[in-house]
C-alpha cells in the first residue's frame, strides 16, 4: 500500500486542524455579530474616557479619575480615600515638597475636601477654599442655564468660554500641576481641542440624560409622602430650586436653568472643616461682592457674590457628603439645614419667607425631613436600578473583558442602591432582590460559561426591586 | 393648590433671580495660565489677537493691530491684564496698564460673547519673552 496516497492516512492529522480553522471562523463571525462598529459619537466618548481614567497631561501624576472614579460615582468621600495607597497622586501633597500647599492633606483625608484657588492666584497662603468632589454625573441636565453654561460649585468652574468643555483646562492648571508655578508646557501641558472634544462628549454621555417628571407613582409610605411635601411649594419647596428632583429652578416666571442662590452654607455653626483648621470664607461665584471678577473682597474677606449653583438632587444621596464645603454627611441632615437658622436667615430664604403668608421660610418637622429624605433615596435607588441595568444589558453586547467593566459598574450601583435603602430603613423586600442581583453579578463576572445567562438573571432582580418601589 | 399670592411672590422672585445673575463667561482665575492664544472656546473666535501699536495712557486705551484688521481696547478698573511668560518657561504673572506697551503681542477679550473690534477689555494677556521683565516694567 502506498502510504503517500492513502486517502485515509492523509486525512486522519488533518481533521483537528480544520475542526479549529471553523472554530476560529466562527468565533470571529460571532465576535464579528456580538461587536458593531461603534458609530463616531461612541468612539468619541470612549475616547473621552480613556482620557478622562488615564490622560496625566504630563503633570503629577493625577487623571480626571483621580477625583472622579467612576466605581465610586465619579466623586471621592472619606471612605473611598482610606482604600486608596499612600502614594497615590490624589495625595501629592503628602509626597511632594513642590506641592505641599497643593491641598491640605487633613482635610482631604478626613472630610473628602480639595483645594481650590478660585478666587485668585495672588495669594495662595490665605486665598483658597476648600471644596467637595461633585459627580459628574447626569450634567447634560445641569450645565446650561440662560446666563450661560455653570460648572463647579459656584458655577465659574471653567475658564475660556466658561463651557462644560473647558472645564478641564482649568481643571489641569488647578489639580495636575508639577509646581504651584504652573507653567504650561512645563508643569502640564493643557488638552488639546480634540481631546476637550473628547471629553466633554465623556462627560455628558454619564448618568441620566433627561430630567424626571414628577410626582412617581412612588409605592412606600414614606418616600411617597415625601414626595408630596418636596413638590409642595408652600411647605417643603423644594421643587421650586429643583425642579423635578433635578438641578434647575423655576420659581414661578419660567424655568431659569441651573441657578446660583445664596443659602447660607457658609453661615453653619461648627463645620466639619473649619472644627479642624481656620479656613477662609468661601464667597461663591465671581471675585467680587456683585457676581464679577475684580477682585474686590467682601466684609469678611472672602471674594464673590456668596451663591453657589444647584446641584441635582437625584444623584445626592449616594453622593454625599453635602453642600460644597461638604459640611453635612447625611441626607436627612441635608435636607434638616433648610429647616435651621444658616438657611431662613440666608438670601435665599429670606426671598422664600417674603412670599409666604406666614413669613415662614421652610418649616419642617423631623418626620417631614425624614421623609423628604426617603423620597430622595428612593429616586437615587431609582436611578442607580437604571445605570445597573444599563451596565448589565451592556456587558451582554461585548467580550469578556469588555464585559467586566460594565459588571464592576454594576456591582456598585448595586451596592450602592442596597446601602441607601438600608440607611434609610426602606424597602426591605426590594433590597433582597438587589442583594440578589448583586450575588448573581458577581457570579456572573466569575463565569466563564454561564456569565450571560447569570446577567439576565440578574436584570430580573433589579426589575424586581424597581417594582417594589414604584408602580 | 398654591395660593395666588404666593403665585405672584414666586414669580417676582423668578424675575429677580433670573434678571440679577451675572453671565457665567470665562470667568475662572485659571485663565491667567492658559498661554496667549490657547483659551478654549475664546482663541480665534471670540478673542483678537495682535500687536499693541498705540497706547493711550490718559484714556487708558489701546489698539491692537492684526494681519488685517485693527483693534482698539479699553482698560478699566475691572481689566485684568495679565503677562504670559509660559514662552520663557516661567509663571504667568498679573501685570498693569503699563505693561500694554507699542509692539508687544496681547490678546484681548471683551465684555460679552461676541467678537467685537472695540470697547471695554475683560482681560488682556501680554506675551513676555525678556526674562527680566517685572510686573510693570516688562518689555519686549
Amino acid at each position: 500500500m502506498n502510504h503517500e496516497t492513502s486517502p485515509d492516512r492523509g486525512l486522519e492529522p488533518r481533521v483537528p486542524v480544520h475542526v479549529s480553522v471553523v472554530l476560529i471562523g466562527v468565533m470571529a463571525l460571532w465576535s464579528c455579530q456580538s461587536m458593531p462598529p461603534p458609530d463616531p459619537q461612541a468612539k468619541l466618548i470612549a475616547k473621552g474616557r480613556e482620557i478622562f481614567l488615564n490622560e496625566t497631561f504630563e503633570g503629577n501624576g493625577r487623571t480626571c479619575g483621580s477625583c472622579h472614579p467612576p466605581e465610586n460615582n465619579f466623586t471621592i468621600d472619606p471612605a473611598f480615600i482610606a482604600t486608596l495607597p499612600k502614594d497615590n497622586p490624589l495625595f501629592v501633597a503628602e509626597f511632594n515638597p513642590d506641592l505641599a500647599t497643593l491641598e491640605r492633606p487633613r482635610l482631604m483625608r478626613e472630610f473628602g475636601l480639595i483645594l481650590e484657588n478660585q478666587d485668585g492666584f495672588d495669594d495662595l497662603e490665605h486665598k483658597f477654599n476648600m471644596r467637595g468632589v461633585p459627580h459628574t454625573l447626569a450634567l447634560r441636565t445641569s450645565v446650561n442655564s440662560p446666563q450661560g453654561p455653570r460648572t463647579g460649585w459656584s458655577g465659574d468652574g471653567a475658564p475660556g468660554d466658561g463651557s462644560l468643555r473647558s472645564f478641564a483646562t482649568g481643571a489641569v492648571i488647578q489639580h495636575f500641576t508639577k509646581t504651584l508655578n504652573r507653567v504650561a508646557g512645563v508643569d502640564f501641558r493643557l488638552p488639546t481641542e480634540e481631546e476637550l472634544d473628547a471629553l466633554e462628549a465623556f462627560q455628558l454621555s454619564l448618568g441620566r440624560q433627561e430630567d424626571l417628571t414628577l410626582p412617581l407613582p412612588l409605592k412606600g409610605t414614606l418616600p411617597k409622602r415625601g414626595q408630596e411635601i418636596f413638590l409642595d411649594n408652600s411647605l417643603g419647596k423644594c421643587n421650586l430650586c429643583h425642579v423635578n428632583a433635578g438641578a434647575t429652578a423655576n420659581l414661578g416666571a419660567g424655568n431659569i436653568g441651573n441657578a446660583n442662590f445664596n443659602t447660607g452654607v457658609e453661615d453653619l455653626p461648627d463645620q466639619p472643616a473649619r472644627l479642624v483648621q481656620t479656613l477662609p470664607i468661601d464667597g461663591g461665584f465671581g471675585t467680587d461682592p456683585d457676581g464679577g471678577f475684580t477682585n474686590v473682597p467682601n466684609p469678611d474677606g472672602s471674594f464673590g457674590d456668596k451663591t453657589f449653583n444647584t446641584p441635582p438632587l437625584v444623584e445626592a444621596a449616594d453622593t454625599g457628603a453635602f453642600f460644597h464645603n461638604n459640611a453635612i454627611q447625611t441626607i436627612e441632615g441635608a435636607v434638616g439645614f433648610y429647616d435651621g437658622d444658616s438657611f431662613n436667615n440666608s438670601p435665599a430664604g429670606q426671598l422664600l419667607a417674603s412670599v409666604d403668608p406666614e413669613g415662614a421660610g421652610i418649616e419642617l418637622d423631623g418626620t417631614q425631613i425624614v421623609a423628604i429624605a426617603a423620597f430622595l433615596r428612593v429616586i437615587n435607588v431609582l436611578e442607580n436600578i437604571r445605570e445597573s441595568m444599563a451596565q448589565l444589558e451592556a456587558s451582554l453586547k461585548v467580550h469578556r473583558a469588555k464585559a467586566d467593566e460594565h459588571l464592576k459598574l454594576a456591582i456598585a450601583e448595586t451596592k450602592d442602591s442596597i446601602m441607601v435603602l438600608e440607611a434609610g430603613g426602606l424597602h426591605p423586600e426590594a433590597v433582597a432582590h438587589l442583594k440578589e442581583a448583586k450575588r448573581l453579578t458577581k457570579k456572573a463576572a466569575r463565569s466563564w460559561f454561564f456569565r450571560k445567562a447569570n446577567t439576565r438573571e440578574a436584570i430580573e432582580e433589579q426589575k424586581k426591586a424597581k417594582a417594589v418601589i414604584v408602580e | 393648590m398654591a395660593r395666588p399670592g404666593v403665585v405672584m411672590g414666586m414669580v417676582a422672585i423668578g424675575a429677580l433671580l433670573w434678571g440679577s445673575t451675572p453671565y457665567a463667561h470665562s470667568q475662572k482665575t485659571t485663565e491667567m495660565f492658559i498661554p496667549l492664544g490657547q483659551s478654549p472656546g475664546l482663541s480665534g473666535k471670540i478673542t483678537v489677537i495682535g500687536t499693541i501699536e498705540a497706547v493711550d495712557a490718559q484714556n487708558q486705551t489701546i489698539v491692537v493691530a492684526g494681519s488685517s484688521e485693527k483693534w482698539s481696547a479699553e482698560v478699566t478698573k475691572d481689566t485684568h491684564i495679565w503677562l504670559d511668560r509660559s514662552k520663557l518657561g516661567l509663571s504667568n504673572q498679573y501685570g498693569t496698564f503699563t505693561d500694554l506697551r507699542e509692539g508687544r503681542l496681547v490678546e484681548v477679550k471683551y465684555e460679552g460673547t461676541e467678537r467685537r473690534s472695540e470697547g471695554p477689555a475683560v482681560w488682556i494677556k501680554v506675551q513676555v519673552t525678556t526674562p527680566s521683565a517685572k510686573v510693570g516694567e516688562a518689555r519686549q
